[in-house]
């Protein structure tokens, strides 16, 4: 499951589209940012109208939110802008209105959005997952615990972190006149999108207000630098390695190629145990014996291609 | 991969409705025409990006490189490869 290079997309320079898939409430307005071609799993800009009202109800995929102007009342509760969601699939939300209107950020996970009028979970929902806070008054900034890091002036503010695969979902932000003098990579795939300011890399120049990417693995991002500031939210969806370098002219097979030398370098008794022990699929772990995630077979693809060609 | 949580089930109607898979077929054919319009853009930047990079190379040789947070050092000229003809692809 994949989706294609999207980067820079500024949200602005497109329309709203009145969403008319069936079953979705009334009153949604929405700009694709990008969309999984396999499974149909997509981010969206999403514009609730004033007066928007939705009943009792959940989606049948898991979702994210994130309010960035106005405001929901979900249930009692009135959520402002920096409210955060993370509902699991098929976990039912009381309803919703809206009096103002609402900006909101959502991305569906697993498939593409539905709307299911309940006021009770799915069967198999696990409504333990369910989460949500204010970022802008709940959590507080800190520094970048990563290592390597980003330069200071890059703060996080962690909104969902998966413990199994240490994707994470993330509000970062960067002080007036960060500046980082690097080009970095990730193992994973990372996705941000703007909320406010203007940075800009050396590979796609500015990215304003507005500004989305989805960067596939090993794509080389930076240096980076934002005169005025920004406020952004990004999604990664494994563990976040920074790969520095500075060479403005390699490619993403030889930056995995860098990155499987390191991890043999890093990690040379797990890199032989991989290599030797006649492993063609995902060792067993005991913590997780029914796990079936298996990259090798269903999520192979790291760079896709308009035509569906992919790499590796 | 791809985005979500893996540690529950992350959809409970795997299989696409009729509607849905009609959205998502005409979503993905503007998704094409978006990625179009960016490697277009991404183009039309290639002038500029190359005195970028230039500037990027002379900086980490004299002000520094970001290894790790604060951390800097000036990278000597025989640490910078060559380019040997190599393009500069920026979107895949």
């Amino acid at each position: 499951m994949a989706r294609p290079h999207i980067e820079p997309f500024v949200d602005r320079d497109v329309d709203f589209k009145n969403m008319d898939l069936s079953g979705m409430p009334n009153g949604i307005k929405y700009k694709i940012l990008s969309m999984d071609t396999d499974n149909g799993a997509c981010t969206l800009t999403v514009q609730y109208d004033a007066g928007f009202k939705q009943p009792p109800g959940f989606c049948y995929n898991e979702m994210e939110i994130f309010i960035q102007e106005g405001s929901l009342k979900v249930g009692d509760k009135l959520c402002l802008k920096g409210h955060y969601f993370f509902v699991p699939a098929g976990k039912s939300l009381p309803e919703i209105t809206s009096e103002t209107g609402a900006l909101l950020l959502i991305f569906y996970n697993f498939g593409p959005p539905s709307f299911q009028e309940s006021d009770e979970n799915h069967d198999n929902c696990d409504p333990s997952k369910y989460a949500n806070v204010n970022s802008y008054e709940g959590l507080d900034w800190t520094g970048n615990a990563l290592y390597p890091a980003t330069a200071p002036g890059c703060l996080l503010k962690m909104l969902h972190y998966d413990e199994k695969t240490h994707g994470m979902t993330f509000l970062y932000c960067m002080v007036p006149g960060f500046w980082q003098d690097n080009i970095s990579y990730h193992d994973c795939a990372e996705e941000a999108y703007h909320i406010w300011g203007t940075s800009w890399m050396m590979q796609f120049g500015d990215l304003p207000t507005g500004g989305y990417f989805w960067r596939p693995a090993y794509i080389n991002h930076g240096c980076f630098k934002s005169d005025h500031g920004i406020l952004a939210i990004g999604r990664t969806d494994g563990d976040l390695h920074n790969h520095f370098h500075h060479d403005p002219f390699s490619t993403p097979k030889e930056n995995a190629e860098r990155a499987a030398a390191r991890l043999a370098r890093q990690r040379p008794a797990m890199y032989k145990w991989i290599l030797t022990q006649d492993h063609n699929h995902v060792p067993h772990d005991f913590e997780n014996p029914d796990d079936h995630v298996d990259p090798t077979q269903s999520d192979t693809a790291q760079i896709i291609n308009p035509d569906g060609s992919h790499w590796p | 991969m791809t985005v979500g949580s893996q540690i529950g089930t992350g959809n409970l109607r795997p299989e696409m409705t009729n509607d849905e898979k009609k959205w998502v077929e005409k979503e993905l054919e503007e998704q094409i025409e978006r990625y179009e319009i960016i490697v277009k853009q991404m183009e039309d930047l290639t002038k500029e990006r190359e005195e970028w990079v230039a500037d990027f190379l002379k900086r980490i040789q004299t002000r520094g490189f970001h290894w790790h947070a604060e951390n800097k050092r000036v990278i000597s000229k025989d640490e910078v490869r060559p380019r040997d003809g190599r393009p500069l692809q920026v979107v895949y």
